[in-house]
């Protein structure tokens, strides 16, 4: 019979909760991880290497079944007809939105969660993002400053393995970086006017990404071949199952138990502790209770929270550890899909070798040193330089032998695109809450999701779409096509905030190190610890917060203050 | 349809449409992919093309001259923009075949022979058009 008292509990084996694995079995901690979904075995599941003839719609999607079974899910890219296993069943995990407020949920649900398919794209904050709110007069103050959280940046990213170059820039600060791959001779170009043109203001680097280009820590370097989010065989991507996971198992004190879907937190009020987690195993339906000294939640964001407001008492009749009626609130994502394409002259007897899962990135400029007259914050742009091949054949005038020639011994032009993700600001009317009318397919309740972008994000977005067009112009580009798109939030799943962290009992849910103001014993080191969100992608940052967490609260158990 | 498919990916000194089974492919799209509002303009839009062919010799594409097939052809070409009628059919089909020729097996690994491993990335490689 398992044992079902352990030292520490972590809720969710995803981005945070693999690294709360990692860092608590290293400190000696007996760590169990429930995980709601099922296991993953690389050998089978991964899928990076299929070719679109291995598949029924050649990777065309098969929309019909999506429709039925991930009408949410679908609308992410990634959710195809090689990924789409691993997001969720929409019929199994429904949540609500009120009319004409959408948010796009997308979910993954297996050991590894989101991390499996993420972006992989990691940036340092600096104190422009952690002063914002207090500066700005939203939200809460961070409770902590750049100085606090440097270290724990280093300390993760030697392990992860981030490739990058160093720029120096004050606002989006330098990391441990290995070498990173070359930018092409188009991107190469392009850097060079912009740095002409905008006197540094306006910079083309090399994006910053948790796959390796050197062999790291027992995995392997980067094959190229492009399509990260379908798995890695070669573990030369950061995620739970190819490297924290890993490192936890070698310790010997880690219990993953998939299946387990948790639904409450169980508080007792003698002790005004945590002592345990309440589990529905997801394959029998049957209830059981995990014990434990310390609770680590890292299901995500909205998920954490869920499971907290799902743990109501006479105590906290509004969630647990929701003194501060902030529990559920400021959820934001971030806004994305503003920018241009555009074709470009030059570098036609130039062409690359090997599939880069992702390319290059602006930082931001807007309202780094200068106010911009409409919309507070700021955006940076993800985007490449690119020659199609054969994909050009549909818009190509022709057909015939010399078509057919052309589209297997020739490329278009090389073409820049940049798309630009956005911050998007703390409110109170944006909150998640219990559907008191709607359970899950494990008879949990689920959630009602309040959010929509302000007119602070679609200026921005607009903006995006003006200085994206201003970059290629200045390149002397062509045939520049702008895009801005009207996404419900969520889309980016980016979504961060409801259980924020802050200096004030009264006014926050957790304390500077991710711990309950109100249940010592209970940490939350997802998405939902942010008062704010930046413009910058968060995965590095919670991976940070939590090894840093977890060092505070064994400090903590050690000194029997837990 | 799969007359059509051979003109605008024929066989040369490597298989055509026909050969790697474009036209098997394209019908699995409208049969079981395509919903009944993409696939019934896509079908009459043929039934245009065949329009068209009766006023070049025969009422059917596949019976006309092969001159009169390329010209035909061509003129649909310039139309890909239009959003019904023959040209959109055009366009769906040629969009179709060359993505159902190019995804095939035979041309991902023959013709194009796509690797799947790269040792390193390069970004700055002496390229020309092979004609």
């Amino acid at each position: 019979m398992a044992p079902t008292t352990y030292d520490a509990i972590v809720v969710g084996s995803g981005i945070s909760g693999g690294w709360a694995a990692k860092e608590l079995t290293e400190h000696g901690l007996k760590t169990i991880v429930l995980e709601a979904g099922r296991p993953i075995d690389p050998a089978v599941d991964y899928v990076e290497h299929v070719r679109p003839w291995e598949k029924r719609y050649r990777g065309m999607r098969d929309r019909k079944r999506l429709e039925r079974y991930q009408p949410i899910q679908r609308h992410t890219g990634a959710c195809d007809e090689y990924a789409g296993k691993f997001f969720v069943n929409d019929l199994d995990n429904p949540y609500s939105t009120p009319e004409g407020k959408p948010f796009y949920w997308i979910r993954g649900r297996q050991v590894g969660g989101r991390s499996i398919m993420w972006g992989r794209c990691v940036y340092r904050w600096s104190d422009l993002d952690f002063e914002a709110n207090a500066r700005e007069g939203f939200g809460v103050d961070w409770p902590l400053r750049y100085k606090d959280l440097a270290p724990w940046w280093s300390y993760v990213e030697k392990f992860v393995g981030i490739q990058g170059r160093k720029e120096g820039l004050a606002h989006l600060p330098d990391g441990e970086f290995l070498p990173p791959w070359e930018l092409n001779a188009a991107e190469a170009r392009a850097r060079e006017i912009l740095l002409q043109k905008f006197g540094g203001e306006r910079l083309i680097t090399n994006a910053r990404l948790a796959v390796l280009t050197e062999d790291h820590l027992g995995r392997q370097k980067c094959h190229l071949c492009g399509t990260c989010y379908r798995g890695c065989i070669t573990l030369s991507y950061f995620s739970s199952i190819n490297a924290t996971l890993p490192a936890a198992r070698k310790t010997g004190n880690l219990t993953l138990r998939p299946f387990s879907v948790v639904h409450s937190v169980i508080y007792d009020p003698q002790t005004r502790k945590a002592t345990g987690v309440r589990v529905v195993d997801s394959n029998t339906k049957e209830t059981f209770d995990v014990k434990a000294k310390v609770i680590f939640l890292c299901a995500s964001a909205l998920e954490s929270t869920r499971i907290l407001l799902n743990s109501s008492t006479a105590e906290f009749p509004n969630g647990l550890g929701n003194t501060s009626g902030e529990l559920g609130h400021n959820v934001m994502d971030h806004i994305m899909n503003g920018g241009a394409v555009g074709t470009l002259p030059w570098a036609k007897d130039r062409r690359e070798i090997g599939r880069r899962p992702d390319a290059i990135y602006v930082p931001r400029f807007r309202n780094v040193k200068t106010k911009h007259p409409n919309f507070l914050r700021g955006y940076g742009f993800e985007g490449r330089a690119f020659r199609q091949g054969w994909e050009r054949g549909s818009e190509m005038p022709g057909f015939g032998v010399q078509f057919k020639k052309s589209l297997i011994g020739d490329l278009g032009p090389w073409e820049m695109d940049f798309g630009g993700f956005g911050e998007m600001l703390p409110r109170h009317e944006n909150f998640i809450e219990i559907d008191p009318n709607l359970v899950d397919a494990w008879g949990i309740p689920a959630l009602r999701i309040n959010c929509v972008y302000s007119d602070n994000e679609k200026k921005m977005q607009e903006d995006m779409v003006v200085t994206a067009v201003e970059m290629l112009e200045a390149m002397g580009a062509t045939n520049i096509r702008p895009y801005r798109e009207d996404n419900p939030p969520g889309l980016v799943i980016h979504e961060t905030g409801t259980a924020r962290m802050g200096r004030d009992p009264k006014t926050s849910v957790l304390n500077g190190h991710n711990q309950m103001w109100d249940v010592s014993n209970v940490f939350v080191t997802d998405g939902a610890c942010m008062p704010s969100t930046a413009n910058q992608n968060p995965s590095i940052t919670y991976m940070a917060l939590t090894a840093r967490a977890v060092a505070y609260a064994v400090g903590q158990m050690k000194r029997r203050e837990l | 349809m799969t007359n059509i498919a051979e003109m605008i990916i024929p066989e040369t000194d490597t298989p055509g449409a026909t050969a790697v089974k474009v036209p098997e492919f394209i019908d699995l799209i409208l049969t079981e992919w395509a919903s009944e509002e993409e696939r019934a303009p896509f079908l009459a839009g043929l039934g245009d093309i065949d329009r068209r062919a009766a006023t070049m010799g025969s009422s059917r594409f596949v019976d006309i001259p092969a001159a009169k097939k390329v010209e035909l052809l061509t003129s649909l070409d310039s139309a890909r923009d239009d959003k019904s009628g023959a040209g959109l059919a055009f366009a769906r089909l040629k969009a179709l075949t060359v993505y159902g020729y190019f995804t095939s097996k035979v041309v991902d690994q023959d013709i194009l022979k796509t690797h799947m491993f790269f040792n390193g990335y390069q970004g700055n490689v002496p390229f020309t058009p092979v004609a």
